[in-house]
């Protein structure tokens, strides 16, 4: 996997199609088709909006709460796409692999680029609803480009990683299902982080040890408003790089399992 | 599990054989009992079994294709042929032993690799396309010239689901034909569509061999072999048993089951 091996022509002309062809397959029949993109992110945030912020009446110190809620849900909803497709794509596409050969990390790398394109466009939409809620444009924006960057790359950590086993032991796509549940309510998506500071400033500091956390709180800093608390401004100790380390630790694990692994997926798939 | 591993290599060196394979090796762990699942395996690892047995498929072969040979691979079911193949085209990796393709090599290992039937003729014509190496631009040029050759024109824009498995066999085959390449690996493609479409595919094999260009195929139809083939080596049970002229190794193949 060297680095003109992955800009290699005959690579990116097969990247581009399968992934062209998951996105255009993910909508296909449906009356709505691609709006779906939009829709999906826009009715679970209405569903955690009634719910945490009318209801349950969660959220009003945050200034710009609803674009916030919105911002974290699609950021969530980004991340478990990016993985759950990812990690099936190797049997997914298992008829690809068992009848020409091609570098197995494209198929991995096609499917979590779908999740990439809906993410995209829900930004702009979050930017839109940003600007209608009044937040002003601001430099910071450009902040959110990194944590992106950070989260795409540690979902596509995951992704290698656990596709790989999944393609022996199926029951990863399962366990993984479970444990995405339980990562929701480990990150301050639906309540905010002062919810949990406020009885105890541990517990939030290791809530933010999480890259997920780390990396949607510092889109919400960059995107919405700079008085979010992002891993920076809370965790003052050196510990806070933390995150970042654990994203690199994925990424690799996941890369090198991954090459080692993607050698049999042809005839074990 | 550890597993050895041989090497397959690609070179471009116009003097070398086209492919050489020198004591190829390949075996597959086929899993005993429900050996798949995480339950399965833990239980079978503190019971002390392996949970698969070992299939021994391709036990030392040897052999030489030079440049423009038309080389036919024959043999029985479960002979070694296909995992021969996939070998050759880099899908399995090797176990033991080397393989050295020299040129580019283009394996037709099926027709109509990734045809998705949720796709129209069009869109599947592009993916398809994609997974021979072709960009867009490219195949814009020959997009026309593979309708044509299918005929089938009039279908372009329906689902692939509402063609008939003849149809698609014929679309496959018209957008494989334009992949380029120096060696070209065929397992069983010859034997499609109707009469006059089979014409069609045997003016191309001849082409292929009046060109000189380097073909293997894999085929169970000897005719094909003392048709098209400059040289033939039959597989039985994982190990060249002859190698040689054409006509002879089809009449060995024959005498396999008298």
């Amino acid at each position: 996997m060297s680095i003109p091996h992955v800009l290699n022509r005959k690579n990116r002309i097969l990247l581009k199609e399968l992934t062209k062809t998951d996105f255009k397959l993910r909508y296909q029949g449906s009356v709505l088709g691609y709006l779906w993109a939009l829709l999906r992110p826009l009715m679970m945030f209405a569903i955690l909006y009634v719910v945490f912020a009318k209801l349950l009446k969660i959220g009003g110190d945050i200034p710009h709460y609803p674009v916030y809620l919105l911002c974290g849900t699609t950021m969530w909803s980004f991340f478990t796409e990016c993985t759950s497709q990812g990690i099936q794509a190797i049997v997914n596409r298992g008829d690809l692999l068992r009848k020409i050969s091609f570098p197995k990390y494209i198929v991995v790398v096609s499917a979590t680029l779908t999740a990439v394109i809906n993410m995209l466009i829900n930004v702009v939409v979050i930017i839109i609803f940003a600007l209608i809620n009044g937040v002003s444009p601001s430099p910071t924006w450009l902040l959110a480009i990194p944590a992106i960057l950070e989260l795409y790359l540690l979902s596509l950590g995951i992704a290698f990683l656990l596709g790989s086993i999944n393609v022996k032991y199926r029951d990863i796509t399962s366990i993984w299902d479970v444990l995405i549940q339980a990562l929701f309510y480990a990150v301050p998506i639906i309540y905010p982080i002062t919810m949990v500071a406020s009885t105890s400033e541990i517990a939030a500091k290791i809530i933010l040890l999480n890259p997920i956390a780390q990396a949607i709180q510092d889109i919400r800093f960059g995107l919405i408003t700079s008085t979010t608390i992002t891993s920076w401004n809370y965790i003052t100790s050196p510990l806070v790089i933390i995150p970042i380390i654990l994203t690199l630790g994925f990424l690799i694990l996941g890369a090198t399992v991954f090459r080692r692994k993607s050698k049999f997926f042809a005839e074990e798939v | 599990m550890k597993r050895t591993l041989g090497t397959r290599t690609e070179i471009n060196d116009s003097d070398a054989p086209a492919i050489a394979v020198k004591n190829l090796h390949k075996s597959f762990h086929l899993p005993t009992e429900q050996a798949f699942g995480l339950k399965q395996t833990i239980f079978n690892r503190l019971r002390g079994i392996k949970g698969y047995k070992e299939q021994k498929v391709l036990k030392g072969l040897n052999f030489e294709i030079k440049r423009g040979e038309f080389l036919g691979i024959v043999g029985r079911n479960g002979s070694g042929k296909s995992t021969l193949l996939k070998i050759l085209a880099g899908i399995y990796y090797p176990e033991k032993g080397n393989v050295t393709i020299n040129g580019a090599l283009v394996p037709f290992i099926e027709l109509g690799v990734g045809f998705n039937p949720e796709l129209t003729g069009r869109e599947n014509v592009y993916l398809n396309g994609a997974l021979l190496g072709f960009s867009n631009a490219e195949m814009d040029k020959m997009y026309d010239d593979i309708w044509e050759f299918a005929e089938l024109k009039e279908f372009e824009d329906q689902k692939l689901k509402n063609y008939s498995s003849g149809m698609q066999v014929r679309l496959a085959f018209s957008i494989a034909i334009r992949a380029r390449g120096d060696i070209l690996l065929l397992d069983e493609v010859l034997a499609v569509g109707d009469a006059a479409f089979q014409k069609k595919c045997e003016d191309y094999f001849e082409n292929l061999k009046k060109n000189n260009r380097t073909v293997i195929l894999v085929t169970h139809s000897m005719d094909n072999v003392r048709r098209f083939c400059t040289r033939a080596i039959l597989i039985d049970d994982g190990k060249i048993i002859k190698d040689g002229k054409p006509d002879k190794v089809a009449d060995a193949y024959l005498k396999l089951w008298s």
